[in-house]
């Protein structure tokens, strides 16, 4: 067990004190020697980081977003802002084809949300952000370059008293950091986490899949993700275990590089969304695999996404002449709200899968019949963990018994405080008791948490939280669309194992050209703002099924469209 | 330059009319719709199963642009 009565940045130097030379991090780059960071190397950095963070001004409680590619110094950077009680709050870097006005307008949104107060880049993007820092509502103060700073002419004697005595006022229930839920333009939803949430859930998590100082994580994961962040980088991290983290823009291109990583590195645990197993089973070549093993992995965790029996069965064949142990197949429900895990398998045992009825499942109810031949496989994501309940509940959030389908609620020491100056959300989701209403459908069976769908209608796509209402308003802006009269939701993949975003969206058009082209402009404006849209369906004036609010319903719609043969339907596939 | 041939595999991979996009040597893959990180893949393996060549990954990472990829293409089959 780790103290839970203290801070990250002690937590961090004692393990340096302990063990200098022990390496933290390696950092990887595909066809490149490493990057290894000790633990000393790594503190030493951090500290001279803290020191130039301090003398530009950044105060204990400010926020600082760090937008950085895959770089070795981004780990310093990020350990030396929270060393001085500053909230680190990484930010995914924009892809080049999001429009600057967009990314701008996402920044604005969180700034004026989290309150972000500093920004830390690269000299590339600064004109891009520099505009918007300029801007009158924008509550950031500065932006840093730090990767241009000088590491070296750090005199550290001047501010080191008043360095120590800061640090020492910092507690453990002060906060550590702040991440943001996914979306893409407007929905954010900032999550401060303190010191003591971080290292109680190192230590409930660490329990539950026996660590070890033998112990080693592999990732590609990004690190504004709670799965990239929390699981793969922090846990280890507190844990005092190794690091290999990979760059998630090489592994997409080249899926082949994790395992690479893993078997040179002899990695021993991997936290994934579903539809990296997909990717990993259909895509790798065998001359790829040549000379790699997998007999050091302890766990893959399968996380952030529903779980689906087909993509373990698919991995585990794929990658079983290279010594992946099948019982290596964990999985885990996890949520930045309450830090990270809240339900995790166990070590060699792989998730449990049950057999329900399918038409039954959709009504409420779970049924083992397994004469029917309508079946759905629900797989696990296991035990509720130390520290954390679980109640499945009914619309009015009262607990319901047996085998019954409901919301997941959640409690948890290493919860949340809320959702920052968002009250109106956090009161949404967030009870009097603790209790944290998921959003989420699932059942429970023999202690054992199965989540099956959404309340919400998030589109996961690839572990990414896409909403819908986002999609929409981008489509409503294109010429010839009826604004208002879009439909946006996520379609199943199973090859690639997640979902892809569909919209149907209403217009005048009928000649096939101009729908052609149509489906181009539509696809072109939501680009503009990195969302991916996989297929169009377009239809006549008045053809989408309103809800009783006089909105399209986006569940009516999506089984409209999947079930209908509807020649008005006009789509490319 | 980017031969008819890639340009008619990428585009049919994506599902996109040949006229519709415009693909040069220093086009970027996120700049031709729908060609995101999970479509990458797919358009890599059209072109290999088209000209009947392989790439190793860390051929495929190195390029940064359609230009590279052509050149990669070209390499293969000169060889």
């Amino acid at each position: 067990m780790i103290n839970e009565n203290t801070t990250l940045w002690k937590r961090w130097n004692e393990l340096a004190n302990k063990y200098p030379d022990k390496t933290a991090i390696i950092h990887w780059v595909a066809g490149e020697k490493p990057y290894i960071w000790t633990y000393s190397k790594l503190l030493e950095a951090a500290n001279k980081f803290s020191h130039l963070v301090f003398e530009k001004g950044i105060k204990k409680g400010e926020v600082c977003a760090i937008i950085m590619r895959h770089n070795p110094f981004f780990y310093p950077l990020y350990l030396g802002i929270s060393g001085i009680g500053a909230l680190p709050a990484v930010l995914a870097y924009p892809n080049p084809r999001l429009h600057p006005d967009k990314f701008r307008q996402g920044l604005a949104g969180m700034s004026q949300r989290s309150g972000l107060n500093h920004i830390f880049t690269e000299k590339d993007l600064e004109p891009i952000i520099s505009p918007f820092i300029e801007s009158e509502h924008s509550t950031v103060k500065d932006l840093f370059f730090p990767l241009e700073w000088n590491l070296d002419s750090i005199d550290l004697a001047k501010n080191e008293d008043k360095l120590n005595s800061l640090r020492d006022e910092i507690k453990p229930t002060d906060a550590l950091l702040l991440q943001h839920s996914s979306g893409t333009t407007g929905i954010q939803k900032p999550v401060v986490l303190s010191h003591q949430a971080i290292l109680q859930h190192v230590n409930n998590l660490a329990k539950v899949l026996q660590l070890d100082e033998t112990d080693k994580v592999a990732t590609w994961l990004p690190l504004y993700h709670d799965m990239g962040l929390i699981g793969c980088l922090h846990t280890p991290l507190a844990f005092g275990i190794p690091i290999i983290q990979l760059d998630p823009f090489e592994w997409v291109i080249a899926p082949v590089i994790l395992l690479e990583a893993i078997h040179q590195q002899k990695a021993t645990f991997c936290w994934l969304p579903n539809f990296a197993y997909n990717i990993m089973a259909d895509k790798i070549k065998d001359e790829d695999l040549e000379d790699i093993s997998l007999e050091s992995v302890k766990m893959f965790i399968n996380c952030s996404e529903p779980v689906r029996a087909e993509s373990h069965d698919k991995f585990s064949k794929r990658f079983l002449n290279y010594g992946f142990n099948p019982n290596a197949l964990g999985a885990s429900y996890a949520m930045a709200e309450t830090t990270f895990a809240v339900t995790q398998t166990e070590r060699n045992l792989r998730a449990k899968e049950i057999k329900v009825d399918r038409v039954k499942l959709s009504q409420g109810l779970v049924d083992f019949n397994n004469d029917s031949l309508n079946f759905r496989t629900c797989v696990s994501s296991g035990k509720i963990i130390n520290g954390c309940s679980v109640k499945i509940v009914d619309e009015n959030r009262v607990e319901v018994s047996g085998n019954l389908v409901g919301e997941i609620a959640v409690n948890s020491v290493s919860m949340f405080d809320g959702y920052r100056n968002y009250p109106e959300k956090t009161e949404a989701v967030l009870d009097s008791n603790g209790w944290y209403y998921t959003g989420d459908y699932g059942f429970i069976f023999e202690n054992e948490l199965f989540v099956i769908g959404r309340k919400k209608d998030i589109i996961i796509v690839a572990g990414k939280n896409i909403y819908p209402e986002d999609v929409e308003d981008i489509v409503s802006q294109v010429k010839n669309v009826f604004p208002g009269r879009v439909v946006a939701f996520g379609e199943d993949d199973p090859d690639l194992g997640t979902e892809q975003i569909s919209v149907i969206a209403e217009t005048n058009f009928t000649n096939v050209a101009e729908l052609k082209k149509l489906k181009m402009d539509i696809i072109k404006t939501a680009m503009e703002v990195d969302i991916n849209i996989h297929h169009v369906y377009l239809v006549p004036p008045r053809w989408l099924i309103k809800s009783s609010a006089g909105k399209p319903s986006r569940k009516a719609n999506k089984e409209r469209i999947m079930n209908d043969n509807d020649k008005q339907i006009w789509s490319e596939k | 330059m980017i031969s008819e041939r890639l340009h008619k595999i990428i585009c049919s991979t994506l599902g996109l009319q040949e006229d519709e996009v415009e693909i040069k040597d220093d086009t970027l893959a996120n700049q031709v719709p729908g060609w995101d990180s999970l479509n990458h893949v797919n358009v890599i393996t059209a072109i290999e199963k088209d000209f009947a060549v392989r790439f190793k990954s860390i051929e495929v990472l190195k390029c940064k642009n359609v230009g590279d990829l052509q050149k990669l293409v070209d390499s293969k089959i000169n060889k």
